[in-house]
């Protein structure tokens, strides 16, 4: 995709913003940044936080650029650290002429530059509570890259809007604060200004570029889809995306229940799901453990399910805050019994908004469930996204390819679109009962070519609608038949193949780099990073293409094996031990990587890592 | 309004596969005659059951089912009902079901209080697997899993629902049926979550808590005039067990039901699904 290349012009600053948890971090990065979109940058905010509420060291990366970025940048040339004692860890991050925002010197290390703001100070004066100190690190900041105050009142009135219009007022105050101190420090002021807009297009104020966190975008793509149901018992990384969800829930129309465990989370929305919501449970990998046998009543029961899972860094309790890409393989895997299922990893907030959509549309029309497996990186990031990219899919379903009568009424995930269709208090979807169907005879598992049943709710007037756990009749009763159980398991399994031709060919991202002589797999967060490191590595004369892999079940094992021509050579990149996207790609396709590269300490693979890494590997056979 | 459907209406043709003499028998009886006075039409009724030889049972009635996991019978029976709140909605299960492995799902159903009726058909051993210790079997019972008699003493789900203040706690016998229906037909008029335990004889497993000696224990609480708004007579009689074991309404709670404060804390949704694009780029607004 053309905004992955880096054009020439391409220009960036990169802040680091550092302090305890407690101290606002996030405030700062995400007001700053939304400022920054506002004026026509590209803004990237990455987070990394301690499992801890307060104290720890927390810090957020803010990268702008005049072009898209979708990863974190190298060195800093600018650290604001709330708490001074933090500077000494970030020395390795910083540029050489970094400039270092504290509030005192006793703490920095030597051989810095340092611009001392008492920015507690500031805001107990300013804005009548140190906790404003954040407001007014907000203000020094803007002044360093050379950016002026407007706008700064409308945001902040944006931010905290709920919280009335002192705080607005005082944090304002306080921002006002910040940048003037560093605005009479003529020297210091813009020492770091932003790059030209010359090169950006559509340069100036852009409402129609949003900042907006992964977690969010997956919220929203589901309220796309008209989600009505969520659940979830609170769990890192997938918290935030069901507390947007409750914060936004009367509004939206949607039921959010935070439940007694995960198993209840599952399985009250396999409940809702039965009754027509279109319904999603959120979760880490570890509670995804917890919800493996309703995972396996999704499919067995053939309910729409959207499972949210969270990657972060087991086995256990593991790393609770940070990331990973670790439970592919479980995700593709998990449940006991054998039934189909689709797994979606979009690597950022755009393609995670589209991805909860695909999720719902899929889990509707194969009755099946539907994961959208993501990590904490890409969830707690913040991204610059094109607000057109975020379109309500209206797609309607193609026909299933053996068209039939029944599809009058099973067809409405098309209808369950927000176009037609009476909907009750909570979104219900009315199925209509098909015209010529004699009273009581509906068969909740009748065969079909494509395994998909018709659906009707319970509630269906003169129907009846018998789900069961068991194995069972095409009625729905249990049966202990040899014959109806093949019956069923082929009817079940076969819904695989429409799923596999429904999610299509893995993206080529660089197309014209096609008959690149090697390819570098990836899948999810690591995209951003991985099409970085190749621009680079292209430059220098390297023949590489990244294949990024945007759901991985079914496996596009025929697209991939169509990609890897025989003298290709083929390398992952993933945040696991034991390469397990490589593992894959060996077991679905014949495809042997001649190697991974690697990365699991619960921090995402930096875009010079990743190119160190691969130019070690490609260079060995290609070079 | 038509003539309310007979109970014989309610049978479903699937074959049961429960031992003759089973006290599923007589609930059944129960049920279909409640659903008959109540005047449901089959299709308006969703019945959510997990595993054991009780979660057979939606099976052999006319209704709407889903027939999930074991122990997991609450939570999709809450799901159930706040999609679609029209639907009468019945939990139904065993004591090893819903004590056991829904435990956990037991105690937030009482706390939730959806507006649902659950029975738990009570024989204090597990059928299904063939005879083990249950979460009710008494202290000192033999059976497979405790050869030398069980050690734990029994657990009271009545008393912890009425601890809980659980919207309506009732206690029926599948030996009477006519009395159990009446029992049923008040746990769904009542809004909010209503626990009826059901006494149960198991004749291949239980050959203590027979048919027999629930008879000659239980007395109707109606007949001692006992007050079920009065929680502290009530804790006391969901407590009783032994030689004498009361049955009917022993506590009903003046709680408002979770539909209800759902309604009223966050207000009524949106039933127009047209505006979600509307809702959507308000949201996304925010972004900017």
């Amino acid at each position: 995709m053309s905004d992955l290349h880096r054009p020439t012009g391409a220009a960036e600053v990169n802040l680091i913003i550092t302090g305890r948890a407690g101290q606002g971090l996030q405030v700062i990065s995400r007001t700053l940044g939304r400022m920054l979109v506002r004026a026509g940058y590209h803004v990237f905010v990455s987070q990394d936080v301690m499992s801890r509420i307060r104290g720890g060291h927390n810090f957020a990366r803010v990268r702008v650029s005049n072009v898209p970025v979708a990863a974190d940048g190298d060195k800093a040339q600018v650290l604001v650290a709330l708490d001074p004692a933090l500077v000494a860890r970030h020395v390795p991050d910083l540029a050489e002429d970094a400039v270092v925002v504290a509030e005192a010197a006793a703490d920095l290390p030597e051989g810095l530059n340092p611009i001392l703001i008492p920015l507690a100070d500031l805001a107990r004066e300013h804005g009548e509570d140190p906790v404003m100190a954040n407001a007014a690190a907000v203000g020094a900041t803007l002044a360093l890259v050379g950016l002026d105050l407007d706008g700064t009142e409308e945001m902040f009135e944006s931010q905290f809007a709920s919280k009335g219009k002192d705080v607005v007022k005082r944090n304002v105050a306080a921002a006002e604060a910040g940048f003037r101190a560093v605005a009479v420090d003529q020297k210091r002021c813009c020492q770091h200004r932003l790059p030209s807009l010359g090169t950006v297009p559509e340069r100036g104020l852009s409402p129609e570029r949003l900042l907006i966190s992964g977690a969010e975008a997956l919220a929203l793509g589901a309220i796309a889809a008209g989600v009505r149901v969520v659940t979830a018992y609170p769990m890192s990384p997938a918290t935030p995306i069901v507390e947007y969800c409750f914060r936004h829930a009367q509004e939206a129309g949607l039921i959010v229940e935070q439940t007694e465990d995960e198993v209840s989370a599952a399985n009250l929305a396999i409940g809702a799901a039965f009754a027509g919501a279109r319904s999603m449970v959120c979760t880490a990998g570890g509670g995804f453990c917890l919800m493996n046998e309703a995972l396996s009543l999704a499919g067995m029961t053939e309910t729409p399910l959207v499972l949210c899972v969270g990657m972060r860094p087991g086995p256990a309790t593991g790393l609770a805050t940070r990331t990973e890409q670790a439970d592919l393989l479980f995700s593709i895997y998990a449940g006991h019994g054998e039934f189909p299922r689709a797994v979606l990893t979009p690597a950022d907030a755009g393609q995670a908004f589209l991805a909860a959509q695909d999720a719902f549309r899929i889990a509707d029309k194969y009755q099946t469930p539907a994961i959208i497996l993501f990590d904490q990186f890409m969830a707690d990031a913040l991204w610059t996204v094109e607000r057109n990219v975020l379109k309500v899919d209206n797609r309607q379903e193609p026909a299933l390819s053996e068209p039939r009568q029944e599809e009058r009424f099973f067809d409405s995930p098309g209808s369950l679109r927000m176009t037609d269709g009476a909907a009750s208090r909570t979104g219900r979807q009315e199925r209509q009962v098909p015209e010529g169907l004699e009273p009581y005879s509906y068969r909740r598992y009748e065969m079909s070519e494509s395994g998909v049943s018709p659906m009707l709710l319970p509630g269906a007037p003169q129907q009846l609608v018998y789900a069961d756990s068991d194995e069972h009749t095409e009625e729905g009763h249990i049966t202990e038949s040899a014959a109806m159980r093949l019956l069923m398991v082929d009817k079940r399994n076969a819904k695989l193949a429409g799923i596999r031709q429904e999610l299509g060919a893995p993206k080529v991202e660089v197309e014209v780099e096609v008959e690149a002589k090697t390819l570098v797999f990836c899948f999810g967060s690591s995209r951003g990073v991985v099409s970085e490191a190749l621009v680079r590595l292209r430059a220098r004369g390297h023949s590489v293409a990244m294949v990024h892999l945007d759901h991985v079940w079914p496996f596009p094992a025929g697209a991939v094996a169509g990609l890897v021509a025989k003298d290709k050579k083929v390398v992952t990149v993933e945040q696991n031990f034991s390469g397990q996207l490589a593992q894959l790609l060996s077991q679905e396709c014949g495809v042997r990587a001649a190697g991974t590269v690697r990365r699991y300490d619960g921090r995402q693979f930096t875009v010079a890592e990743v190119e160190a890494g691969l130019e070690e590997l490609v260079g060995a056979k290609v070079g | 309004m038509a003539e309310p459907l007979s109970p014989k209406s309610f049978e479903s043709n699937d074959p049961i596969a429960w031992c003759p003499g089973c006290g599923n028998f007589g609930i059944r009886e129960a049920v279909k005659l409640a659903l008959s006075e109540l005047g449901l039409k089959p299709e308006q009724t969703c019945f959510v059951s997990g595993i054991g030889q009780a979660a057979k049972a939606p099976h052999y009635i006319r209704c709407n089912l889903f027939n999930g996991l074991h122990g997991r019978t609450l939570p999709v029976a809450a799901g159930v009902k706040l999609a679609n709140p029209d639907l009468v909605v019945f939990a139904e299960g065993g004591d090893g079901d819903g004590y056991a492995e829904g435990g956990n799902h037991f105690l937030h159903a009482l706390r939730r209080n959806l507006d649902m009726s659950y029975l738990v058909h009570d024989n204090q051993i597990y059928g299904l697997t063939k005879g083990q210790t249950s979460p009710t079997s008494e202290a000192g019972m033999k059976t497979r899993t405790t050869p030398c008699g069980a050690i734990e003493p029994a657990f009271r789900p009545l008393a912890l629902a009425v601890m809980m203040d659980a919207g309506f706690v009732a206690r029926g016998f599948c030996g009477r049926p006519r009395q159990l229906a009446d029992i049923i037909k008040l746990a769904v008029q009542h809004r909010g979550f209503s626990l009826v335990e059901i006494l149960q004889n198991c004749v291949s497993f239980n050959h203590v808590n027979t048919a027999k000696w629930y008879s000659h224990r239980i007395y109707d609480l109606a007949e001692e005039k006992h007050d079920p708004t009065d929680r502290d007579k009530a804790y006391h009689k969901a407590l009783e067990w032994g030689d004498r074991i009361p049955f009917g309404v022993i506590y009903k709670s003046s709680r408002k039901s979770y539909d209800e404060l759902l309604g009223d804390t966050i207000g009524s949704r949106p039933s127009d699904s047209d505006r979600v694009p509307a809702v959507l780029d308000r949201l996304l607004d925010q972004f900017s």
